[in-house]
């Protein structure tokens, strides 16, 4: 694989999380957190990603084609993100496994539950139902991060800004993660809803 | 009953998580979830009252409904229809009718003695001339059935007159559409927010309006509460709105009234048997902690439970509603991060999106966004709500801009 057939987007969530967006897969039907270098040994595309100087990265997910990253850093993305880029290529330039699959509990492991489960579980909710209904109005709903059964997801096209977003959100996506996903504690909407350029439903009058 | 086009939505919505209260939210269009979830959404005809209230008994075979409630003034007609047909608490809908239009409401002010501007019903494809010849001026012309004071101007003389007409025609798109010629009251303008709990008027909140609404357009702007008006001109003030809710037979649930007040006394301008619109409610705070709100209230009230508090916080609170900066597409707003460190300010809200058609008063009534304070008195609320407006600055173009830049970036 040459460097030029690997190419990555970075789509910021603010400045502390920003998306990378693979065109090769990366951790190909899983998921996998680490919270910290310690967790990254073993995968090469996480410990390179860990050790980028200044960057202070606390999070990272890969999932499927899509890597996030959290950092503690204030610099912009737009000035570290070609390091996160560069780390990726590199990881998956190498051959080899990028980043080494979660283990898989085993049977009997207890009830506690487990984040990455979660993400995956309502990642294919999302894919496979929410954001099909969605697009429907131009929207689209991202998944950004389970943590303690919380899911945090960000609203974007059609669903940023929208004066319904918020009953899509609680009387909808909601009732479909009770549903599937009942394991779910809560879910935090982290979009910046006045950003939003082309809201499918405009509030205007009183 | 939440319109797509409300500001309203999220507060309701989390009024109703707080209180524990299952929601089916209905409005004119569908939600595109409306499949994952047919008891908590429905799709009605907004339009015709009587149709939705037909579709909301069917609907309620399968999922009962324990009270209805509507947010703005075309919902309050449907949220009346169907009370009524469901035996629910809420308005007659003649009450509900009467106070959403304009002309039928002052028919009724008048014939119960209540203080109400010099009022005609005329139709736009009259000659203005011939109208402008039989009135009196400084006069008003308002549109029958628009809201946030869109259409409203003064006209001063016969040639105003007549502009502002042709203007209100191009506006309304009826031609033969009526609209009203009213005298215009001069005077201190306060808006009254209240709970009608069986005939009886709670005052919640008493808003001063301390930018002068003297035209020739009526953009309302900041609105803090309690009130510096004297005390028994407040209580006149109330007894004038208590005469108009019982004028207009509205015997439950949330109204706002406008009032204005001069040597002669108060008048009642305008009265909606609905919750303060925009994102206005946000202001008011109920209880020793603040910790109730006002759509908290109106669900409560609407379902029989107990409200723990009519009473207003003790602080000092306000809005702005901020003014329509000019007509254009909306490039940039900075300075909110500024405008929010402004001491007694609580929240900017920018409401217009980013390449969004700002359209002034009278044609336009929306307002770009919100600014909210709270403090001791209601002079330092007004002061930081100023402060705070004079910290943000509206960039318009036009015409429309490109597409924006944001979003990914290749590596």
């Amino acid at each position: 694989m040459a460097a030029t057939d690997v190419t990555i987007t970075a789509e910021p969530i603010d400045n502390q999380r920003c998306k990378f967006m693979v065109s090769e897969p990366v951790l190909p039907g899983g998921v996998r957190r680490f919270s910290g270098a310690a967790d990254a040994k073993g995968s090469p595309l996480a410990e390179a990603i860990f050790a980028i100087p200044g960057l202070d990265v606390n999070e990272l997910i890969v999932s499927g084609n899509l890597v996030t990253v959290v950092k503690q850093s204030a610099a912009p993305w737009q000035a570290v993100g070609k390091a996160v880029g560069a780390a990726i290529r590199s990881a998956l330039m190498a051959g080899g496994q990028a980043v080494t699959p979660a283990r898989k509990p085993a049977p009997g492991d207890g009830s506690a539950v487990n984040d990455d489960e979660l993400y995956e579980r309502v990642a294919k909710l999302f894919d496979e139902q929410v954001n099909p209904m969605v697009a429907r109005h131009g929207g689209r709903v991202e998944l950004i991060d389970v943590q303690d059964a919380v899911v945090m997801l960000r609203m974007g096209g059609g669903c940023q800004g929208c004066g319904m977003a918020d009953v899509t959100l609680r009387q909808g996506i909601e009732g479909m993660l009770a549903q599937s996903v009942p394991q779910v504690r809560g879910i935090v909407d982290i979009t910046d809803h006045a950003t939003g350029a082309n809201p499918y439903f405009q509030a205007s009058k009183k | 009953m939440l319109p797509t086009t409300t500001y309203r939505t999220a507060a309701f919505v989390e009024a109703a998580r707080e209180i524990g209260v299952e929601l089916t939210v209905a409005s004119e269009q569908p939600s595109t979830l409306e499949d994952a979830n047919p008891a908590g959404l429905l799709t009605l005809d907004f339009q015709h009252p009587d149709r939705a209230a037909a579709a909301v008994q069917a609907f309620a075979q399968e999922h009962p409904i324990h009270a209805v409630v509507g947010v703005d003034d075309d919902t309050a007609i449907i949220a009346a229809a169907i009370a009524e047909r469901l035996a629910l608490r809420g308005n007659p809908v003649a009450a509900a009718i009467a106070a959403r239009d304009k002309h039928q409401q002052r028919v009724l002010l008048a014939k119960a003695g209540v203080p109400i501007p010099r009022f005609m019903l005329r139709r736009l494809d009259e000659d203005p001339a011939a109208i402008a010849k039989s009135i009196t001026y400084p006069c008003v012309l308002k549109p029958l059935r628009l809201s946030a004071s869109r259409g409203v101007m003064r006209a001063d003389n016969h040639q105003s007159f007549i502009k502002a007409h042709e203007r209100l025609k191009a506006i309304v798109c009826e031609p033969a559409a009526g609209f009203l010629v009213e005298e215009f009251i001069p005077g201190y303008e306060v808006a009254l927010e209240g709970l009608v709990v069986n005939r009886r008027l709670h005052v919640l909140a008493l808003f001063d309006k301390p930018d002068p609404l003297d035209g020739p357009f009526f953009e309302e702007t900041i609105y803090v509460t309690p009130s510096t008006v004297p005390g028994g001109l407040q209580s006149a003030i109330v007894q004038c709105a208590e005469r108009a809710v019982r004028a207009l037979g509205i015997s439950e649930g949330p109204i706002h009234a406008e009032l204005r007040y001069n040597e002669r006394g108060p008048w009642l301008i305008e009265l909606a048997a609905r919750p303060i619109g925009g994102r206005c409610s946000a202001a008011l705070r109920f209880g020793e902690q603040g910790g109730i709100s006002l759509e908290e209230i109106i669900l409560r009230h609407a379902l029989g439970m107990p409200i723990p508090s009519l009473q207003r916080e003790r602080q000092a609170a306000g809005v702005m509603m901020i003014p329509i900066p000019g007509a254009g597409t909306l490039k940039e707003v900075r300075g909110v991060a500024e405008a929010k460190t402004v001491p007694l300010v609580q929240d900017v809200q920018i409401t217009a999106h980013v390449g969004e058609q700002l359209v002034p008063f009278p044609e336009g009534s929306r307002y770009p966004g919100f600014i909210f304070a709270r403090g001791e008195t209601p002079a330092a609320v007004e002061g930081a709500l100023r402060d705070a407006h004079r910290r943000l600055s509206f960039t318009l173009l036009s015409p429309r801009p490109p597409a924006s830049a944001a979003g990914p970036s290749p590596l």
